[in-house]
């Protein structure tokens, strides 16, 4: 809103309270923040407003400085502290701000009535409107014009200001001052101290007790176990004798270090507390992760070993929820896992081996076939040489015994008889099955043979 | 109501004063809510200034804050057992009174505080290097009988 509307408005003018606090006045009990205060009352911000500059004052300030700052009912005037021309006053502060003011805790302004009440400032007017008992209130007789405490209103609504002569001090007393008076504070109520005998007047006792030489108090070393009670006028003497007096310093610092041991063994122990959830966190995720990781090699050498994997894969997993129960440390399970590679290494490398071996014994047998094969080849070679040999020696035996007349016979026609002396001499053996398919190759010559032989 | 205001405001100020007050001020008199007596020096090494102590005297009325106190230096004489010269400076006639804007009703602010206006002070003081009176001082001094409020300073000179 501008200057003149701001002027013209004012929130405290029309408040309906019975007893409008002055806020200003108030005795703050807690410390506030120097940043809360008005600048220009120095009180924490009461009903704040905004300039355009961002400063923040009271309302009931700023309407005061705007009033002696203006010149002539021009449209800007100087913020207060930055001296910015503005025309612009914003009631619209932030909720923060107004919060933080009101819950300053301040007395109740009727502290001389006797209200000892603390408030937050936010409450006090409630508090002086609705609840302080000691809010003077005009007297319900209306022709009496004193106060009354708002306590001491009567129900019947009478006035209470009319004097009774005590009749023991012959004092005039206000009425609702005599029930007070009557127990405690009239001069002539007199009492006697039970322990030294003297009467003295009834207001005074208390004052009388804390003093009186006969009364019997307990030794100062009470509280360390010294029976003693003695009047007030021989303490003095006991306890300078008493042992338990002298030793009560040393007690008093036992007391406060064993105070203070307790402290710090409690703080150690929360903090034992904290470190053992830790450690129990940490094993269980160890525990955990150790458990996945067994699965894994469980399943893992099972699609490995085929068929005795099944029964391995079980038989692993009842392995690691045994051991799980087992682990301990984290080198139980270091090693554990070590070994858990090392066994997945050896089973790989045994793979191999038979792997190899298979290969190995296949070449072997291979090359067995062959040589077997040749050695055949060579048999069946040596035996037609065998055959050849023989039937070349027959002639020479039959011309061993001719004596070389049937030579020339047996080398023109003798295609057929050699054959069948062969076949009759050589019966068994392979040549049986050679000799036939030799048979087109005839005749032969000698140097034949030789040829034979490196073909086979 | 409005010199309950201006005490209220002078209690709280002087309740901050006497927890805290920046270096080389120094509370001398504040008993009355009317008229508060200040010392204060120049901390550095302004040879004009160094080693003394002023004093200052300010004078509130019931409209304080809104409205500027009066302030001037008062001179107490050497033969006293504290010597309180009036410091001089082109702006602060040889009676005391001093020609700042800031003490003005125009140039004065309701932000303004006794602590304030006494470290604006220590600053014009550091600040200067003249060693005169303003122009005038003599006759000034001589023929002046108006309150410090009625005196028509201008305020031509932002030198110093």
């Amino acid at each position: 809103m501008n200057i003149q509307d701001f002027l013209a408005f004012d929130p405290e003018v029309n408040s309906d309270h019975d007893v409008p606090v002055d806020l200003r006045s108030l005795d703050f009990v807690s410390s506030y923040d120097s940043h809360l205060m008005c600048p220009i009352c120095h009180c924490p911000l009461i009903q704040p407003a905004r300039l355009q500059c961002d400063h923040v004052f009271c309302q009931k300030c700023l309407r005061s400085a705007i009033t002696t700052f203006r010149s002539a009912d021009s449209e800007e005037f100087p913020c207060p502290s930055c001296r910015t021309p503005t025309s612009q006053v914003s009631t619209n502060v932030p909720r923060l701000l107004i919060n933080m003011c009101d819950e300053i805790q301040v007395r109740c302004p009727f502290l001389a009535e006797g209200c000892q009440e603390i408030v937050p400032r936010g409450h006090v007017q409630s508090h002086v409107d609705k609840y302080c008992g000691y809010r003077p209130m005009p007297c319900p007789d209306e022709s009496c014009d004193k106060m009354t405490r708002k306590k001491d209103l009567q129900r019947e609504e009478r006035c209470m200001h009319s004097y009774y002569l005590c009749s023991r001090c012959e004092q005039d007393i206000m009425e609702q001052d005599y029930e007070e008076h009557d127990t405690e504070l009239c001069p002539s109520l007199k009492t006697t101290c039970i322990d030294c005998g003297t009467t003295i007047p009834q207001r005074e006792l208390k004052k009388h007790i804390e003093t009186c030489v006969e009364v019997v108090s307990p030794c100062m070393a009470s509280k360390y176990g010294c029976t003693a009670k003695i009047r007030r006028a021989e303490i003095a003497a006991h306890e300078q004798s008493c042992p338990l007096v002298s030793i009560g310093p040393y007690f008093e610092s036992q007391n406060t270090r064993l105070n203070s041991l307790e402290l710090t063994m409690r703080h150690l122990q929360q903090r034992n507390e904290i470190f053992e959830d830790g450690l129990s966190n940490i094993r269980s995720t160890l525990l955990e992760s150790a458990r996945t990781s067994e699965g894994h090699h469980g399943s893992g050498r099972a699609a490995a070993d085929g068929e005795r994997g099944g029964q391995n894969q079980v038989d692993d997993l009842d392995d690691s929820t045994n051991s799980s129960n087992v682990f301990s440390s984290n080198a139980t399970t270091y090693l554990l896992s070590l070994h858990e590679s090392l066994r997945e290494e050896v089973s790989q490398m045994s793979h191999a081996l038979t792997d190899l071996d298979a290969r190995a014994s296949m070449t072997i047998m291979n090359e067995c076939l062959r040589i077997k094969e040749d050695m055949a080849h060579t048999n069946a070679a040596v035996n037609s040489v065998r055959m050849q040999v023989q039937w070349l020696m027959n002639p020479r035996l039959h011309n061993g015994a001719r004596a070389g007349g049937m030579r020339t016979n047996a080398s023109t026609a003798g295609t057929e008889s050699p054959r069948s002396q062969l076949t009759s001499t050589s019966a068994p053996g392979p040549s049986q099955a050679a000799g036939p398919s030799l048979g087109p190759l005839r005749p032969r010559r000698p140097s034949d043979s030789g040829r034979e032989g490196t073909k086979l | 109501m409005a010199s309950s205001f201006a005490s209220k405001r002078l209690s709280k100020e002087l309740i901050k004063m006497q927890d805290h007050v920046p270096p080389g001020i120094t509370i001398v008199k504040s008993d009355s809510l009317e008229e508060w007596q200040m010392d204060i020096k120049v901390l550095d090494e302004n040879p004009l200034y160094k080693g003394h102590t002023y004093r200052l005297k300010f004078t509130f009325n019931n409209k304080y804050p809104i409205e500027p106190p009066e302030v001037q230096f008062i001179d107490i004489p050497t033969s006293s057992d504290t010597p309180r010269p009036i410091p001089m400076h082109p702006h602060i006639y040889s009676n005391g009174i001093i020609c700042l804007d800031l003490l003005s009703t125009t140039g004065w602010s309701p932000v303004q505080t006794v602590e304030s206006v006494c470290m604006s002070l220590q600053s014009m003081l550091t600040a200067n290097t003249r060693d005169e009176r303003p122009p005038g001082d003599s006759e000034f001094v001589a023929y002046n009988r108006r309150r410090i409020r009625d005196i028509p300073f201008v305020y031509e000179d932002d030198n110093v």
